[in-house]
């Protein structure tokens, strides 16, 4: 292991200081037992208690739990079909307009997309509500669904799935037993995107949601308007928890399948 | 039963099994296959050869049901295919790529058509391993297309193909992406393969030496057109243009004018040299010609040789020592090149000829062809 010079060990402890000091100061305090968040008031788990009894909050977490369930679900869905009639569809008339068309959302100002959509359920008469939200975050998130799908399917090998015409398979038996396998990896990694996407919108939930649904990031930002609470903090890292977990899953599993891959290189070459 | 040789191309009589009735294939102003007719028989091994861009694979293409004639009409066992889809031909395809399935074994990539045709479970497994066995591969059935090497992968790829029995066998570079000892090796075992399951072979290739050697008629194509079909040996020895000529194997070609002279033909093609002697296929009258002649027909000696009609005098240029053989660029008085080889026979020798040798060439009056050009 190489030592690190001074000037890299200085670099590294400034920028990650950058990244993390915020971070540490609300888990810090979301240990305090003082009400006033700025002032330290000695080691206390209580507000993790606090949290749990708060009703509005885990209203607010269910609420965000479905719509994102949801909402990925149809992202996932459409966002498949569309890449895949992009990159497979051959040639049909204005392919590059509706190409260009699928990636203009991820440009969009999420308050035009907020408000357009509002505008939208308002003149169609769709009460807001937990649906519209669903119906939003479907919406926004299918375009990045569908870029990270249309990437992988643009990289693998068209013949392959001429391989399952030639041997008898409909178009649609081929796309089921061999594409879609073939893009799984993709098509999770696009679910996955969509679903954190959906779970941490503020902007477009807060323009279609109604007073019968609210989010958690809708709740939080509500709440920080009338001053931060103690149970805001134990909150936010509850969340850091939870996503510092799903990070290190993710990254052990790509270790893994590297791991497994390589493993697979050695066996063909001493097979051949 | 006695051995008679298969020419059913020759056989009036004979059925064919593919036949393309003028076939034009065009992508928007591009002609890939210009109002092409052939005929292919049962049990062929049949080449498409020909540089990149020529239309070979486009043919392919549309006998496997992934392209569809502009004009013209396909027929397989007197049927027109051009309605039928790709998963309703008894057409396989071996691709270039293989193009095996990543997901799934060997085994289950092999039984994957048989599936399609909801046969019954114990016909599939039995009809697996045979395919298993005919490649020698029975020890990789349950591992990844990823967990095997490239050869490994061919193999598997060309059971795939067979394992549904097709009519017709189309094959796509088959061994291109194979190093050259495995090349050689895997090119006896799909001709043994070949005659083992008794399914028509068509395969396209840019290698003019495999086509060469696996085919029992090779089609030499050149912007969407057939240049030539006809066996190997006739492709070789009597091309029938300079085209074909030159694309296989090592050729040297002189243009000069013909005069009859009863059987044969007597060409002057420059100043201050001897008129060369070649014997036309057919009679022909006074005209421009290209004759064709391959180095290993050219004699190379140091002294003057008697009994040859052809003599021409030059200096040894190059040497390309190839091992079993060695060509030698001969430049003449006036400038023009000659390729002549010899098979290096001994082996302790050193070469007869070294750079700036005076040396003759000369070559019987059948050795070479007469082209009209």
């Amino acid at each position: 292991m190489r030592r690190l010079t001074w000037f890299n060990a200085t670099s590294l402890t400034l920028g990650f200081a950058f990244l993390y000091i915020p971070m540490i100061v609300v888990i810090v305090y979301s240990f305090n037992e003082s009400r006033l968040v700025t002032v330290w008031g000695g080691f206390s788990t209580k507000w993790y208690g606090e949290l749990l009894q708060n009703e509005a909050f885990l209203d607010a977490a269910w609420v965000t739990f479905k719509v994102g369930f949801f909402s990925s679900i149809i992202a996932t869905v459409l966002g498949t079909m569309g890449a895949y009639v992009l990159v497979r569809g051959g040639r049909f008339y204005g392919r590059t307009l509706f190409s260009g068309m699928i990636y203009a959302p991820l440009v969009m100002p999420e308050v035009i997309t907020g408000l357009s959509l509002l505008l939208l359920f308002i003149s169609i008469g769709l009460d807001r509500g937990m649906f519209t939200i669903i119906l939003a975050h479907a919406t926004f998130s299918m375009c990045y669904v569908s870029v990270v799908v249309s990437s992988r399917l643009v990289s693998f090998d068209r013949s392959v799935e001429e391989a399952a015409l030639d041997l008898g398979c409909t178009p649609f038996e081929a796309f089921r037993l061999v594409t879609l396998p073939i893009i799984a990896p993709a098509v999770i990694s696009g679910w996955l995107l969509a679903l954190t996407l959906s779970l941490d919108d503020l902007v477009i939930a807060s323009f279609v949601a109604g007073p019968s649904a609210t989010t958690l990031p809708i709740k939080v930002f509500s709440s920080i308007r009338l001053g931060v609470s103690p149970e805001i903090n134990a909150l936010s890292t509850i969340l850091i928890g939870i996503v510092t977990i799903g990070t290190i899953a993710a990254s052990l599993t790509t270790k893994r399948a590297v791991a497994r891959r390589q493993r697979e290189e050695q066996m063909a070459e001493q097979s051949a | 039963m006695p051995e008679t040789a298969f020419e059913p191309w020759n056989d009036p009589d004979a059925k064919p099994l593919i036949q393309f009735r003028n076939v034009t294939k065009q992508f928007g102003d591009f002609t890939a296959i210009d109002d092409l007719s052939i005929d292919i028989f049962e049990r062929e091994f049949f080449a498409l050869l020909g540089p990149s861009g020529c239309g070979k694979t486009t043919m392919m293409r549309m006998l496997a049901g992934f392209e569809t004639p502009s004009a013209g009409m396909i027929l397989l066992d007197g049927q027109d295919i051009s309605p039928i889809p790709a998963n309703k031909r008894s057409v396989n395809m071996m691709f270039q790529s293989y193009a095996l399935f990543p997901h799934l074994s060997v085994y289950d990539n092999i039984a994957f058509g048989l599936k399609r045709d909801k046969l019954p479970k114990d016909k599939i497994d039995a009809r697996v391993k045979e395919m298993l066995r005919l490649v020698q591969i029975e020890k990789f059935a349950q591992r990844k297309p990823e967990q095997i090497s490239g050869g490994q992968r061919q193999r598997v790829a060309l059971a795939r193909a067979l394992a549904k029995a097709p009519k017709l066998l189309l094959l796509d570079e088959p061994l291109s992406a194979l190093d050259k000892k495995l090349r050689q090796d895997t090119q006896f075992e799909l001709m043994d393969i070949q005659e083992k399951t008794g399914t028509t072979f068509v395969v396209v290739t840019h290698d003019q030496e495999e086509a060469m050697t696996v085919a029992s008629r090779v089609a030499v194509m050149d912007h969407g057109k057939l240049k030539q079909v006809d066996t190997p040996e006739r492709i070789y020895e009597a091309p029938n243009s300079t085209y074909v000529a030159d694309f296989i194997g090592d050729v040297n070609i002189i243009e000069g004018h013909a005069t009859a002279e009863g059987d044969t033909v007597s060409i002057a093609w420059a100043e201050g040299q001897p008129p060369i002697i070649g014997t036309p296929s057919k009679p022909m009258g006074d005209c421009k010609v290209s004759f064709a002649i391959r180095p290993e027909k050219v004699a190379i000696a140091a002294e003057k040789p008697q009994d040859r009609r052809n003599l021409v005098q030059g200096k040894v240029l190059d040497i390309a020592y190839l091992g079993n053989l060695s060509t030698y660029h001969v430049q003449l008085v006036n400038g023009t090149v000659i390729k002549a080889q010899a098979s290096n026979t001994r082996r302790r020798a050193s070469l007869p000829f070294t750079w700036g040798d005076e040396v003759w060439l000369s070559w019987t009056d059948t050795a070479g062809v007469v082209l009209e050009s």
